[in-house]
């Protein structure tokens, strides 16, 4: 029962905080995905030949929204002509899988075109246009295992197999007789890398997937079912068509494009985007040529994890500091703000609740395509990601700080009190300044958590350095080496930051030894507590 | 003798849940005047110094403060405060602060002094407890003795017009206790208005104007040094100062 109750009020407080915030930042754009001249075009980025980024403009790529980089691919070809016909500019806007559908019914997106199945769940939510790609189904496998020679499904039996997370390609597994069905995974790179590991003997994929890995990865080979022996596919399933909106004014005018578009003319685009994907490029030293491919890259996922770690951390402390001090006010007489000093105590318990109980992810999503979705608003989502971060590490940090105030003797706010100090004055001189020294372990600890989890934020598509190392690694196959580049610059910053902290807290101890003064004359005016010192007249 | 009344303390009661520690407490304070409050342990001396600045809320009665309530809720709390000062058993300075700073503060933030006035007053004030050459050292750096004494600096500061003292040598070690006392009674003769609790009956007997002993929570027996300790006439304060003279 009051299960149910904190979770309804959990629900509403994530949700009233969100669009409050954004509600003071945003701009309200109804117009954000009307006739702007733009068609933006949701995908990945990262699934080539259909969708991949690449540095320059090189092949007629498109321009990623916010980014210096590119998109190309078999979908962004389709993007264009589609674009062309309506009379726009196609804009791509580089999203997670998991964030296409909300994308797109919040408006941030008109269209996603990213190799997705107009499967009749998602028909529920979203709207397709007629087929743009015919689906053929393979089974990406290791060049000198057990079943590189296998012409048919049931050479399959008792393989452990898997595929993207939902997909229909995932679904389609369970044709095989006899197979051990693997849980799905987030990406290619990470099932490529799974083969060559062995901890999967194959995934299954469509074709121009599979000929890919093998053009990038000579350990991989693609299966080439004999007729009838290879997967059913259901078109409803497993063809790829384009997301729209319900009721989206240009969806006629989107079929009767790819109506133009031969079968012949399909096969060249796929034929080119195969022929233009990154290469790995594989000559020399390999960090070498990672950090002279990608270090521009990476740098700006640094810059972003840093720029979100480092804002998120200090507003989350301001709000640690500023809860602190209001939930220690002591209980005034008048009964009117006794009243008053409840409520925002209960506002401050049921903030702290929420933000520590819900997964940054989710607020992120809620916020981000909440706030569109269901306000018609349209905020930035550096903003966003920004935003979420500083009142996540807020709700933290606001416990941290008042396990500091705990830990202060009960003698330094009598003391205090008996001078003669309100409460602000003694939080500001006596208590914090203490307070914050006992929580400064665990605050460094959560600078430390926001580096690392910033990552989670990939889900509105920021691009801070995971998300900049999934999209590496989604260019150049090499899976590991690029998680290994990444997992040193964490470790870096990461250390970095406890070493500075600890000279922090060295500082604010003070001098282990002090002068004593014998001439009076020596002896400054201090200044306590960074109040400013006036200039003596 | 003095006939301005700073405070009175009327019919004053304090209970904790059902275990009521002051039982009717009648008290009133001249300027000027130094009072003792001696007893046993446990029989609400604390607890009515704490009432009197507010530390804790009454539960009962009445605390004037030049005729004025100070339990009216339109009663500006922390200026009284500030007029009634306080040292701890356990110093209680600020352990953020260096010892100057600690005798600045309340100077800088309550009485929004300037930081050069409020050093040149601190300054003064530690020479006189002997503290200036410590300006620097955190109280953690200091004994005992020293930190009281900058406590009490930290409390002369203020210019009170009271000063109430909690035991302000029970946690010293014994070659700590005189210093702390001789602090004591050079203000004691400043004019200054005093309440000390204390356990040390010599420098009660030296000190004050008036003694009150307190049993049980109320108090029992008041009157001159000379009438508390030469001439008892509560059957309880004979006993008490029996079993605590013959201790020492
Ligand atoms: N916050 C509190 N809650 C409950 N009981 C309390 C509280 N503070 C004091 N008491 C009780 O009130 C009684 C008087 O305590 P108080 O500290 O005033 O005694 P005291 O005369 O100062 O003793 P001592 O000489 O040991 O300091 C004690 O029985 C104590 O347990
Ligand atoms: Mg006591």
């Amino acid at each position: 029962m009051s299960h149910l109750f904190r979770k309804f009020w959990a629900v509403f407080a994530v949700l009233g905080l969100g669009f409050g915030l954004a509600g003071m930042l945003a701009t309200p754009t109804q117009a954000a995905s009307k006739d702007n001249g733009e068609f933006k075009v949701g995908m990945e980025a990262g699934y080539a030949p259909f969708n991949w980024t690449q540095n320059d403009s090189s092949n007629g790529a498109v321009k990623i929204q916010g980014s210096s980089e590119y998109a190309n691919g078999y979908d962004v070809q389709i993007a264009k002509r589609i674009a062309k016909a309506l009379g726009k500019t196609p804009v791509v806007v580089k999203t997670d899988w998991d964030g296409l559908p909300p994308a797109l019914t919040s408006g941030k997106i008109d269209a996603i075109i990213a190799g997705m199945s107009p499967t009749p769940e998602r028909r529920k939510t979203i709207d397709f246009t007629n087929t743009y790609y015919v689906s053929n189904m393979t089974i990406v496998v290791r060049k000198d295992g057990k079943y590189a020679n296998a012409t048919s499904l049931k050479d399959f039996k008792g393989a452990k197999i898997t595929g993207q997370l939902s997909t229909s390609d995932y679904d389609a597994i369970s044709q095989i007789k006899g197979v051990i069905k693997e849980p799905a995974m987030n990406n290619f790179p990470a099932m490529r890398a799974a083969i060559e590991s062995g901890t999967i003997d194959g995934y299954a994929s469509e074709v121009p997937e599979g000929s890919s890995a093998e053009a990038a990865n000579p350990n991989l080979k693609m299966i080439h079912f004999a007729k009838g022996q290879g997967f059913k596919t259901n078109p409803d399933e497993s063809d790829l068509a384009i997301g729209v909106r319900k009721g989206y004014e240009y969806k006629a005018k989107i079929n009767e494009v790819l109506a133009g578009i031969s079968q012949k003319e399909r096969t060249q685009i796929m034929n080119e985007a195969v022929a233009n994907q990154p290469s790995t490029g594989n000559t020399g030293n390999w960090f070498v040529s990672l950090m002279q491919q990608y270090g521009g890259m990476l740098l700006r996922g640094v810059g972003m994890t840093i720029l979100l770690a480092v804002v998120g951390t200090l507003v989350g402390f301001l709000i640690g500091l500023f809860v602190g001090i209001i939930r220690t006010i002591p209980r005034p007489r008048s009964t009117g703000k006794r009243g008053l000093l409840r409520l925002f105590d209960w506002l401050l318990a049921v903030y702290i609740e929420v933000f520590r109980g819900t997964p940054m992810i989710v607020q992120a999503a809620v916020l981000y395509y909440g706030s569109a979705q269901a306000l018609h608003l349209s905020i930035d989502r550096t903003a966003a990601a920004l935003i979420i971060v500083s009142i996540n590490t807020g709700a933290y940090i606001s416990e941290i700080i008042r396990g500091g105030i705990t830990s202060v003797d009960a003698g330094q706010f009598e003391a205090a009190n008996a001078l003669g100090m309100t409460h602000f004055q003694m939080m500001r001189k006596v208590i914090l300044p203490q307070a914050v020294r006992n929580s400064l372990p665990a605050v460094t600890n959560e600078f430390i958590v926001n580096i690392k989890d910033t990552s989670v934020l990939s889900v509105i598509s920021v691009s801070e350095l995971f998300f900049s190392g999934e999209t590496i690694a989604g260019q150049n196959f090499q899976f590991f080496h690029t998680y290994l580049v990444i997992s040193g610059i964490y470790l870096i910053m990461t250390f970095t930051i406890s070493r500075a902290f600890r000279l922090i807290e060295k500082h604010m101890d003070g001098p282990k030894n002090y002068n004593v003064m014998n001439n009076q004359m020596q002896v400054e005016t201090p200044r306590i507590g960074g109040a400013p010192r006036k200039d003596a007249e | 003798m003095k006939d301005e009344m700073i405070l009175q303390v009327q019919n004053l009661h304090k209970s904790f849940g059902d275990h009521e520690v002051l039982k009717d407490i009648n008290l009133d304070v001249h300027k000027g005047e130094v009072l003792s409050i001696i007893g046993a342990s446990g029989s609400g001396k604390s607890t009515l110094l704490r009432n009197i600045n507010l530390l804790e809320q009454p539960t009962g009665g009445d605390i004037l403060f030049h005729n004025q309530s100070i339990l009216s809720d339109d009663f500006d709390v922390t200026l009284y405060r500030a007029k009634v000062g306080m040292v701890f058993q356990s110093f209680n300075l600020f352990a953020n602060l260096d010892v100057l700073q600690n005798v600045m503060v309340g100077q800088t933030t309550v009485l929004k002094r300037n930081p050069d006035e409020a050093k040149d007053h601190a300054m003064e004030l530690l020479e006189r407890v002997g503290m200036a050459p410590y300006v620097n050292a955190k109280p953690s750096q200091l004994s005992g003795g020293q930190q009281q004494r900058v406590a009490i600096a930290r409390a002369e500061a203020m210019d009170p017009e009271v000063l109430l003292f909690d035991e302000p040598t029970s946690a010293l070690d014994p070659e700590m206790v005189d210093e702390v006392l001789n602090t004591m009674s050079k203000l004691a003769h400043t004019g200054l208005t005093m309440i000390i609790v204390t356990h040390e009956m010599q420098f009660a007997r030296d000190v004050s104007d008036i003694v009150c002993f307190m049993n049980d929570g109320i108090l029992a027996e008041s009157g001159t040094p000379e009438q508390i300790f030469e001439h008892p006439q509560e059957a309880r304060t004979q006993e008490f100062l029996k079993r605590y003279l013959s201790r020492v």
